[in-house]
């Protein structure tokens, strides 16, 4: 199934260059995990591999994934993820 | 209206009533409780270029002021030292109203839909958060200070979680 990644235009680099890009997954985690492999500047910025947390504010249709099933969150086809730096959600 | 003071980092956007006293965080006329607000209350995050957000506060305005959107609240400039790069709007209201407010949003341009909650963002500012550490940091602040800013941070936290029944007070800002 096909997600929409969006990122504001400060991290665009991460996507290279793109504020929005498709990924595929089951979960919010195996998305962002596709969207790595895709654009190799988003690794390591996205995922603290050693704690398995977003090191970025990671929403699923407008929602916290945090406040749902985290990066085991389950995602449908047309969803959309959106990225934000940790200190704009507050 | 639009109120900017330039000795604020924020620029917001009240309704008038606000400066006779009268509570923004309300939902269907009434204000809310602290518990309500753990509950209820959060904002849509949006983030641009301070021109783009400049003019799309002027979009929000009219909707503040008829009471669609209770309040708003955005970044003078970025927040650089936090490791932001843009500017930040916040678009205060509550959950049960979220929906019809990011569509006044989405007609005005937003498309990265991030709702964050009261109580998530209370989570990112607790005494010991990364976040608030980083910002002492920015500031320079010696232990003392810091010290005096966790406990504030404790006592203002604490008290919205320990009297749910107890109306929210907005902090100033």
């Amino acid at each position: 199934m096909t997600i929409t990644a969006r990122v504001p235009g400060s991290l665009k680099a991460w996507l290279d260059g793109a504020c929005e890009a498709d990924c595929q997954g089951r979960t919010v985690g195996e998305c962002l995990a596709d969207l790595s492999r895709l654009h190799p500047r988003l690794q390591g910025r996205v995922l603290d591999e050693e704690r398995g947390m977003p090191k970025v504010l990671v929403f699923l249709n407008g929602d916290n994934v945090m406040g749902m099933g985290g990066l085991d969150t389950p995602v449908n086809d047309g969803d959309e993820i959106a990225l934000i730096p940790l200190a704009a959600g507050g | 209206m639009i109120y900017d003071s330039p000795g604020s980092h924020f620029i917001f956007i009240y309704h008038p009533s606000v400066f006779d006293g009268q509570s923004y965080t309300v939902f269907q006329g009434k204000r809310l409780t602290n518990g309500e607000v753990l509950a209820y209350w959060g904002k849509w995050i949006i983030l641009g270029e301070r021109p783009w957000i400049d003019a799309l506060a002027r979009a929000l305005d009219p909707h503040v002021e008829a009471r669609r959107i209770p309040c708003v609240k955005y970044d003078r400039e970025p927040s650089k030292n936090l490791g932001v790069e843009e500017c930040v709007m916040m678009v205060y209201c509550d959950r049960r109203e979220r929906d019809a407010v990011w569509e006044i949003l989405a007609a005005n341009g937003a498309r990265m839909k991030a709702w964050v909650t009261e109580r998530e963002t209370m989570e990112l500012w607790r005494p010991g958060s990364p976040l608030l550490e980083r910002w002492m940091d920015s500031r320079g602040f010696d232990e003392t200070l810091r010290e005096a800013v966790r406990a504030d941070a404790k006592a203002r936290l604490g008290r919205v979680f320990e009297y749910p029944d107890e109306e929210f007070s907005p902090w100033e800002q």
